[in-house]
């Protein structure tokens, strides 16, 4: 992707606020990445909005809190992958030369669709809308069966991504003491073997980004490292035997690895010179997967990364640095512009406590339901 | 002694008369390249092709993996039914189809052979909704 930079980023803290409505959270995301792209309103020439669950013209609504400017507004909506996708049709208006500087927003109230849900699904009607937990577990029970993978093995991610939330000021979860292998796996079992601190938690949020010419940063933010958006790759499912049409609440594991082969190849950077990565870690079991299926270590090898520490703080490509889904939180519309938050920030040298050091090139990866896998990969100059 | 038995949902598995018969799944088979699928479709997803004939697959197959659930994630109307079991089974023709399986988690492993059942849910109007799921094949 040519000429596309990351301007500013903006987001208001993952959490359960019962007091403030998604249009409130969406207000002060995209104020924040505003001010931190040192740039008004005024400059914004669309805007893409996220959301899974608020209301109908929840998205024009919410972006008349920023003034009335007659910009175009465009919804998206990619479940899970919402705020990615958002965030990626903003990058694909700037590319495509239409416009310089373009918002994209997320914001969701997922502890209001807990309870709209909850009246309409039934366990016996698996085949349509089975638990995201009890999916994940499926993949788990295969993967201990196949590769002899250990709950330790899940739990130690798990750990380290609530230990990574803690440095995290974003974080809706920040233990106050350091979270063990121990403590995971003595949490409440959700669906076996996954416990409740392998999965992710329900919240509310807003995450926003600016993208646009590069030179505006330069123009701008003097001395401020260019983050620029070097590839973005969109991938539905294909067809394979033995492929699941009914019950799945993501496609077969496969996608990830088609969608990042693309993006190295777009991006001509491989997985060898990544320096950090966010994936889609609603469930522990699902971090695993995607190290193999990222490149980020060999086939069969994800359960030996782990025992030496590749993906924690420090290690050799640290993984969900700013505590992932089962920290930071996932509410649904926001989560995937959060990680181009937390890699922009990486990516500058602001990252704070949970700095990697040096980072020059971050994955943010993001599954939605339906499905889609939606990758970016950011570099700076 | 509740009337006709009715599926929770039509269009994705039989019924039998007979009680002691298994049911099966209402399936799709492509008359061009000969994949099956489940659910019914009306387009092949491998060849395109829009040649498809309607085939009943199961009852039987080969577990590929499984849990059980003990958290009601999703609300208060989970509550009562913690402890169900879901599988992912192979079918001989070859789709993987995911359902809720009987019993408790100790009576699984993967691979296993299964089999479908019919699950009373509850009585409606005089009739009685069933569910389909599976269970371990009967050793006889």
């Amino acid at each position: 992707m040519k000429d596309v930079a990351v301007l500013g980023v903006g987001m208001q803290r993952f959490g359960m606020w019962p007091d403030r409505s998604s249009t409130d959270l969406g207000r002060e995301a995209g104020l924040a990445a505003l001010r931190d792209a040192g740039l008004s309103f005024r400059d914004v020439q669309a805007a893409y909005v996220g959301y899974i669950f608020a209301p109908v013209m929840s998205g024009t609504r919410t972006m008349k809190e920023f003034g009335l400017t007659g910009l175009p507004v465009q919804r998206v909506e990619n479940a899970s992958a919402t705020g990615s996708a958002a965030f990626r049709e903003a990058c694909l208006a700037v590319a495509s030369g239409r416009h310089d500087v373009v918002m994209a927003l997320g914001f969701d109230k997922m502890t209001q669709m807990i309870q709209s849900s909850s009246q309409t699904t039934h366990p016996a009607w698996l085949e349509d809308a089975i638990l995201p937990a009890a999916f994940f577990a499926l993949w788990a029970t295969r993967r201990m069966h196949e590769r002899g993978t250990k709950p330790e093995h899940l739990a130690s991610i798990a750990a380290k991504n609530w230990n990574n939330g803690a440095l995290n000021p974003m974080s809706q979860r920040q233990p106050e003491k350091p979270v063990t292998v121990e403590k995971v796996l003595a949490s409440r079992m959700v669906a076996w073997p996954l416990t409740t601190m392998m999965s992710c938690p329900i919240g509310d949020g807003a995450a926003a980004a600016i993208v646009g010419r590069p030179e505006i940063v330069r123009r701008l933010q003097p001395g401020r490292p260019v983050v620029r958006v070097a590839a973005s790759e969109l991938q539905t499912e294909r067809y394979e035997p033995g492929h699941l049409f009914v019950g799945p609440v993501v496609g077969p594991a496969r996608m990830t690895r088609d969608t990042s082969r693309a993006i190295y190849e777009e991006a001509g950077i491989g997985p060898r010179d990544l320096d950090l990565v966010q994936v889609h870690d609603a469930f522990a079991i699902e971090e695993l997967e995607y190290y193999e299926l990222l490149g980020l270590c060999a086939e069969g090898e994800a359960e030996a990364a782990i025992e030496r520490g590749d993906f924690a703080p420090g290690g050799r490509v640290p993984v969900s640095t700013d505590g992932g889904l089962i920290a930071r939180g996932h509410p649904g519309g926001p989560t995937g512009l959060a990680q181009i938050w937390e890699t922009t920030l990486q990516l500058r040298g602001e990252a704070g406590r949970r700095q990697v050091k040096d980072a020059r090139v971050g994955l943010c990866h993001m599954m939605g339901g339906g499905s889609v896998c939606i990758i970016h990969m950011l570099v700076r100059e | 002694m509740a009337g006709a038995r009715v599926p929770v949902k039509a269009g994705y598995f039989t019924v039998p008369d007979d009680p002691a018969e298994p049911p099966r799944l209402l399936g799709s088979r492509c008359e061009d390249c000969g994949e099956h699928f489940f659910p019914r479709r009306a387009v092949c997803a491998k060849c395109l092709s829009e040649r498809m004939a309607d085939v009943l697959l199961g009852p039987r197959g080969t577990l590929y993996s499984y849990t059980f659930v003990h958290f009601p994630l999703f609300g208060s109307t989970r509550v009562e039914h913690i402890g169900y079991g879901v599988g992912q089974v192979d079918l001989p023709e070859g789709p993987r189809v995911q359902l809720p399986l009987a019993g408790r988690q100790e009576d699984y492993r993967v691979g296993l052979p299964v089999e479908a059942e019919l699950e009373p849910l509850r009585e409606e109007g005089g009739q009685e909704i069933v569910i389909i799921r599976f269970r371990p094949v009967a050793s006889s």
